[in-house]
């Protein structure tokens, strides 16, 4: 009968500290959530939705593959709504796991991310008609960037998660150069590296836990 | 500091209840963990782990909290403070035996 062997102490205290190695490892990894599925949806989103971008509203207004002007924004944000959904689901399932003050944390943070997205889409709605087409393009885009690197940093912070910080930071630093060097570029810089980025950090993750 | 070999305690000395704890620790303090997701880390049937968890809350070193989530009653599970100390002084213990005598106390 198994529950008379489990009776028995470990063969010896090496065997006991690899049994507890292994025990702990298995927890970290079933809680979890798998990388790829917090990063590739938002990596896809990005190449996609800003790529479109890049494609409509090219460097110095050129138009590289026409199609009416809302299709762009209209195309990042339906897939960047998706790739939350995708998220959200992903992070309530892991959470329905474990219940207490870490799963409290993950969901205010998952909440701030929302909060400040709409903060951002109600004051920009209002002020981007103001604005030339490809400014304001660049304002929507921008700040979108802006605070998603933001909010993976103070993500990092929160679970002392130097990878998540590090993959804010660059996304970060991608904007800004992008921002710089102007309307057009920033879309192509930010899909590419910014959303090449997201795709490669979900690999590297995963293969990193998957060992 | 005696200098003898550390005592072991027999609660988690036991092969199966060394891994219930070995698996909570990750877990944050305050934080608990389904049954059903424990019983699936640790491979072991409902009723073998009921008994070993019965075992270690009878020890003080697991608190198990019978809760509804909506409408389906869920059983968490949650190492105790006294738990974790346990565990980390068997752990403790392990390293010292392991190096074929106590090390003295490293600061922590």
């Amino acid at each position: 009968m198994e529950a008379k062997d489990d009776e028995l102490p470990p063969l010896d205290p090496a065997e006991s500290l690899r049994l507890i190695a292994h025990e702990q490892a298995t927890t970290a990894r079933r809680l979890t959530p798998d990388p790829r599925l917090l990063l590739w949806p938002w990596g896809l989103a990005w190449l996609i939705g800003f790529g479109v971008f890049f494609l409509r509203f090219g460097p110095d207004e050129r138009v590289l593959v026409d199609m009416p002007d809302w299709v762009p924004l209209t195309v990042l944000l339906g897939s960047m709504i998706v790739a939350g959904i995708i998220t959200g689901v992903v992070g309530a399932r892991a959470a329905r796991q474990v219940s207490g003050p870490s799963s409290r944390q993950g969901a205010m943070y998952g909440f701030t991310w929302s909060v400040a997205f709409i903060g951002m889409a109600t004051l920009f709605s209002r002020i981007s008609d103001l604005l030339p087409v490809p400014e304001a393009n660049l304002l929507w885009a921008g700040a979108m960037v802006a605070l998603t690197g933001a909010l993976h940093m103070a993500g990092g912070a929160i679970w002392n998660d130097r990878s998540l910080f590090v993959l804010g930071l660059a996304i970060s630093v991608v904007n800004v150069v992008g921002i710089i060097i102007g309307a057009g570029w920033h879309a192509l810089i930010v899909a590419v590296l910014g959303g090449g980025g997201m795709l490669v950090a979900g690999l590297v993750s995963w293969l990193r836990m998957a060992r | 500091m005696t200098g003898g070999l550390p005592e072991l305690d027999p609660v988690i000395h036991a092969q199966a209840r060394l891994r219930v704890v070995a698996a909570l620790s990750p877990l944050g303090p305050g934080d608990r963990i389904a049954f059903p997701r424990l019983q699936d880390i640790l491979q072991m049937t409902a009723g073998n782990l009921s008994v070993h968890l019965r075992k270690l809350e009878d020890a003080g070193y697991v608190e198990v909290t019978k809760t509804h989530q909506g409408r389906t009653p869920a059983t968490l599970v949650r190492l105790t403070g006294r738990g974790r100390v346990a565990f980390e002084d068997y752990t403790a213990a392990l390293h010292a035996l392991l190096n074929g005598t106590a090390k003295p106390q490293e600061e922590s």
